[in-house]
């Protein structure tokens, strides 16, 4: 609250001083009105996730009550998950499976994004805006000819099939935001390293990818989160159990065509989504941060 | 077969031991062949565990090393599956495959016609579906499976039936091999008395109308039994001057009114959630609908009773969902493959998968409707006695869309076009030669290209 | 010492080709053999499993339901005259078009208030209202499926308390298409907030001061600064979203299966009803393929505005 009163304190100095803070006070109350609405929509979904997950099979078929409160909690739903070595492994081949494909991202995108922002070459304008058409190719027309390709390698059924096909799905957007990234920072940095007699390389290494650790930080929640949800490529191309990450696993072993187990379903779905939200959680800053810096230099 | 003696006991306990052992005599020369299979993940949570102990049970005694995925429907990933290892030409050497899914890919298929005679001989005439669905080019491509195979009669409340359409449904196909007093009355027109009378009551019939199999195969069976088919063998529409089409579009359109105002986009689980919930007083569906309100709700599985399906002109057919087992072409086991298969058809064996699912797999010979467990599940004991086909039930197996050519059939179940006419109908506020025109349309525009 | 460190990766890849080390040293030093080699990695995942596959798709497409024989554009023919799949394309445009907008709208409204409150609190608000695009979308829509749930519907709980009779989400055309905006626009408006407010505060102070000198309103500033400030990030997250929302799968999969009717259909659930799981290959690579002109013309136009206006300030 004191934070409130600062700014409100300095344009009490304004020739129209009273008007001016009515205004911001009627901005404010808005503000929160509607941030207090929209967090109950986006968050009653996961809320009734967790409620349903904390419910008994039997609670959950009576229909008498309200349904968005947990009269008889239990975790027995989480326990038969956590308790379930199949879905551990589930768990791990998500986190192998991203980090992988993160790191390859990384790999493929940063010395992309650099090349194609300051070392103009013959095509280095079509490559950038090829980059981005190639999200007019979805997966769900790709998955296909790319089970060939990955069949005819032999990555069926296997992460590494997965690691490889990933980065069609995340390449582009992190070679995209990498690109207008390091299109922000000044010029004149790079000309004074090249009077300095550094190469092409040492810049990258030495000026860009510390002034754009933000932008790199964005990337790569981008596309951790992207790989941890993606859906179509391993429902097509992991069949066994113990080689399925998190999202297709969950789904597969807790939804039997005509029988939901749904508390089970809900405690999968929530323990799924809480590496991301933990990520988020400490790394967020970083993120608004980097778009930010980005968008102000560009 | 020659240790088929063995007793089953002593090779699983001496299997114990030897395991480690067993690779390296190498009795016949080799090291033990893998046999990869791809079977449908069962709904009923303990409905693996038959083909586990079975394909263990075999691989022991052949010294094969059989490996099994079991892989879900949910999302079409056996579906999914199938397609994706028949384009690439590599996968598992044996595959569940759906029902249309055989003549799909009745080219990569190996012809199984030896194991299929030699079953029959012994066993009988296979179901005339799984016959239709499995044969392709006068061969068998495909042996019908146990696992998964399902009828889908309705599954009544029959307290709720008692109570508001005076029908007494235990009475009239009571645990026995005989028919009860107003049997023979159980035709669609009752149905349909009943389902006014019930929809008033508010304890709707869930019947479904969408686009998953639940709906197109109870709505399949609703048109067999007004002899109703839209396109002949060859796949030419035979829509136009077809009294019995329209006959019972009619009739789907005067039911579709006393159901639930959902029923459009309901899916295989929203019939059983309706049973469970108490909110319905009919469903048609394999008894995993009680099953799982004998978990949840067991006041609600207590008065659950299995009767057929209601009759109609052309007589009483049951909704049929079967499961094929194909073995790739491309495979490299193929003559083990065939051996595992006819073993998992075998009586015993089928008994045992249909014990493990409590009664929900459905074997593909008549002769085998006579299984124990049926009899004896509960509670209340007897309410799965009418689930398998009998032969006092007066009744056909059926699957939607039927004498159809497999391709165009395919095609047509998997866009459910029969409950979506009906809709059009229904719910779209088109007349019934409009829908059936849209119908003719559909049917014209798969079969180019 | 990090430099020396980069060079000496660099080198093994290079030092096969030359023999001096002095022309190598020249050669690490040229420019666009350093950028070929740095674009080569994205080359090849670009190429091999983006380009090669899509074309191999395009040419699916000519080819009839066996595969065996090859005609044309017979399979984009029968489409166009399918009445279901023009209700597609239709339906298709409706759900993206609909969806980006809302998304687009209530990203930025919320971005705006975001931006309002002290930047103390923004923080917790950010993660709250960012949990949405946290959750893998197939299993969050799961949640909501469970809430649509014509029997157990905790919606229709709640608007039973105000007397609303139950809706049928998902039974009826309009409810439907309306359910799978709903789940699409919750999913997605967050990303659209974040990237708003990383565009908000990027505008410098000093040009709202200079509108409040002039004495502008809340109006004037938003038409006259913010929005000249953000039509870059606008343009790219709108393009980036429509893309997606066009291609979306999971959604229209697990929520409707593409019903009532086939009227939820987009292009991405009915090609895969229609290729994949009526075994119609060809023809699914067809309708999917029907998506992308549309949208290249779009991301043609959109780009070439970002390209013009990044050169304009460039230079």
């Amino acid at each position: 609250m004191s934070a409130t009163a600062a700014p409100r304190a300095g344009h009490g100095l304004f020739h129209k001083a009273g008007s001016l803070r009515a205004e911001r006070r009627w901005a404010l109350w808005s503000a929160y009105v509607s941030l207090v609405i929209a967090a109950i929509v986006m968050l009653a979904p996961p809320f009734y996730m967790l409620i349903t997950a904390l419910k008994t099979s039997a609670e959950i078929a009576d229909l008498n009550g309200n349904p968005w409160i947990v009269r008889d909690p239990t975790l027995e739903n989480f326990a038969a998950i956590l308790g379930n070595e199949m879905f551990r492994g589930f768990f791990w081949n998500s986190i192998l499976v991203t980090l992988l494909v993160v790191v390859v991202t990384m790999l493929i995108s940063i010395p992309a994004a650099f090349a194609l922002s300051r070392m103009r070459f013959w095509g280095s304008q079509w490559l950038a805006t090829g980059v981005f058409l190639t999200y007019l190719v979805p997966d769900t027309l790709l998955f296909i000819p790319l089970y060939q390709i990955v069949g005819g390698l032999g990555l069926l059924n296997s992460i590494w099939g997965l690691v490889l096909v990933y980065p069609t799905l995340t390449v582009p957007f992190c070679t995209w935001i990498m690109i207008g990234y390091f299109a922000s920072i000044p010029k004149e940095l790079d000309e004074a390293a090249l009077i300095d007699g550094a190469g092409w390389l040492q810049m990258l290494w030495r000026i860009f990818i510390p002034v754009a650790l933000p932008g790199i930080i964005a990337a790569t929640i981008f596309a951790f989160t992207v790989s941890w949800a993606a859906f179509v490529y391993p429902t097509a191309f992991i069949t066994r159990p113990d080689e399925m990450p998190l999202t297709i696993g969950v789904v597969s072993q807790l939804i039997r065509g005509d029988t939901f187990a749904w508390g089970q379903l809900m405690a999968g779905a929530l323990l799924a989504a809480l590496p991301p939200v933990v990520v988020y959680a400490f790394l967020m800053d970083y993120y608004v941060a980097g778009l930010t810096a980005g968008a102000t230099k560009g | 077969m020659a240790d088929t003696s063995l007793p089953r006991r002593g090779v699983l306990a001496a299997g114990a031991g030897l395991v480690a052992g067993l690779h390296a005599p190498a009795v016949f020369g080799q090291a033990t062949t893998t046999l990869r299979c791809a079977f449908w993940d069962h709904w009923v949570p303990t409905g693996n565990g038959a083909l586990r102990q079975l394909c263990g049970q075999w691989g022991e005694r052949n010294r094969v090393n059989v490996q099994l995925d079991f892989i879900n429907t949910t999302g079409n990933q056996l579906q999914l599956t199938a397609a994706a290892q028949a384009q690439s030409r590599s996968g598992h050497d044996i595959i569940s495959l759906s029902p249309w899914d055989v003549g799909t890919y009745a080219d990569q298929l190996e012809p199984v016609d030896d194991v299929m005679n030699r079953l029959i001989a012994k066993y009988g005439p296979a179901n005339q579906v799984a016959e239709y669905l499995a044969k392709h080019r006068g061969g068998w491509r495909a042996i019908p499976a146990t696992s998964g195979t399902q009828n889908k009669p309705a599954l009544c409340r029959f307290d709720l039936l008692q109570e508001h359409a005076g029908l007494d449904v235990r009475a009239m196909w009571p645990a026995e091999n005989r028919k009860g007093p107003g049997a023979d009355d159980w035709t669609w027109e009752t149905f349909l008395r009943a389902a006014e009378a019930c929809h008033r009551a508010n304890v709707p019939f869930g019947l479904p109308m969408g686009q998953f199999t639940d709906a197109v195969d109870w709505v399949g069976a609703l048109f067999a039994s007004y002899g109703a088919r839209v396109t002949d063998e060859r796949g030419n529409p035979t829509i136009r001057n077809n009294q019995q089409l329209r006959q019972v579009m009619d009739y789907a359109v005067r039911l579709a009114r006393f159901l639930p105002n959902d029923v459009w986009a309901w899916d295989d689980a929203s019939n059983n959630r309706a049973l469970i919930s108490g909110r319905s007083a009919l469903v048609f569906n394999p008894p995993s609908a009680w099953a799982v309100a004998k978990r949840d709700a067991p006041q609600v599985a207590e008065k659950c009773w299995t009767i057929p399906m209601p009759s109609g002109p052309q007589g009483r057919f049951l909704a049929y969902l079967p499961w094929n087992s194909g073995i790739w072409s491309f495979g490299r086991n193929k003559t083990a493959a065939k051996n595992l298969l006819e073993f998992l058809t075998e009586r015993d064996s089928a008994e045992a998968t249909t014990n493990t699912s409590n009664g929900y797999d459905i074997p593909p010979f008549a002769t085998m409707s006579d299984f124990k467990v049926w009899e004896t599940e509960g509670p209340p004991v007897g309410t799965l006695y009418n689930y398998p086909l009998k032969p006092h039930h007066d009744a056909r197996p059926s699957i939607a869309f039927a004498p159809a050519p497999a391709e165009l059939a395919s095609q047509m179940y998997i866009q459910a076009l029969n409950t979506k006419v009906i809709a059009r109908v229904a719910q779209g506020g088109e007349t019934i030669e409009q829908a059936l025109g849209w119908l003719e349309r559909e049917i014209n525009n798969m079969r180019r290209g | 010492m990090a430099s020396d460190a980069t060079i000496a990766h660099a080198a093994p890849v290079i030092a096969p080709r030359a023999t001096p080390p002095t022309t190598l040293q020249k050669m690490a030093r040229r420019r666009s053999t350093i950028a070929f080699l740095l674009t080569l990695p994205l080359l090849a995942v670009i190429g091999g499993l983006v380009a090669w596959p899509a074309a191999y798709a395009i040419y699916l497409s000519t080819l009839n339901r066996r595969m065996t024989a090859f005609i044309g554009l017979e399979n984009y023919a029968i489409l166009l005259e399918n009445d279901t799949f023009r209700m597609v394309i239709w339906q298709s445009c409706f759900f993206a078009i609909t969806a980006v907008i809302l998304k687009a709208l209530i990203g930025f409204w919320l971005a705006h208030m975001l931006h309002h409150i002290p930047s103390k609190g923004q923080r917790v608000w950010r993660g709250m209202l960012l949990v949405p695009w946290v959750i893998p979308p197939a299993l969050s829509t799961l949640g909501w499926w469970w809430m649509f749930e014509p029997s157990y519907s905790s919606i229709n709980w709640l608007l039973a308390i105000f007397s609303v009779p139950p809706v049928p989400w998902l039974g009826e055309m309009w409810w439907a298409r309306i359910s799978v905006i709903i789940v699409n626009v919750w999913y997605g408006a967050p990303f659209f907030m974040i990237m708003y407010l990383a565009a908000l505060k990027s505008v410098p102070d000093q040009l709202y001061e200079a509108a409040d000198i002039d004495g502008a309103t809340g109006w004037q500033r938003l038409r006259y600064v913010t929005l000249p400030m953000m039509r870059n990030i606008i343009s790219i997250t709108v393009l980036f979203s429509l893309i997606v929302t066009f291609a979306n799968y999971d959604i229209v999969r697990v929520l409707t299966n593409g019903g009532p009717r086939d009227l939820t259909h987009v292009f991405a659930s009915y090609a895969f009803q229609v290729g994949v799981l009526s075994g119609n290959i060809p023809r699914g690579a067809a309708v999917s393929l029907f998506m992308f002109p549309l949208l290249a013309v779009i991301a043609f136009f959109v780009l070439r505005g970002i390209n013009e206006r990044t050169k304009e300030i460039g230079a």
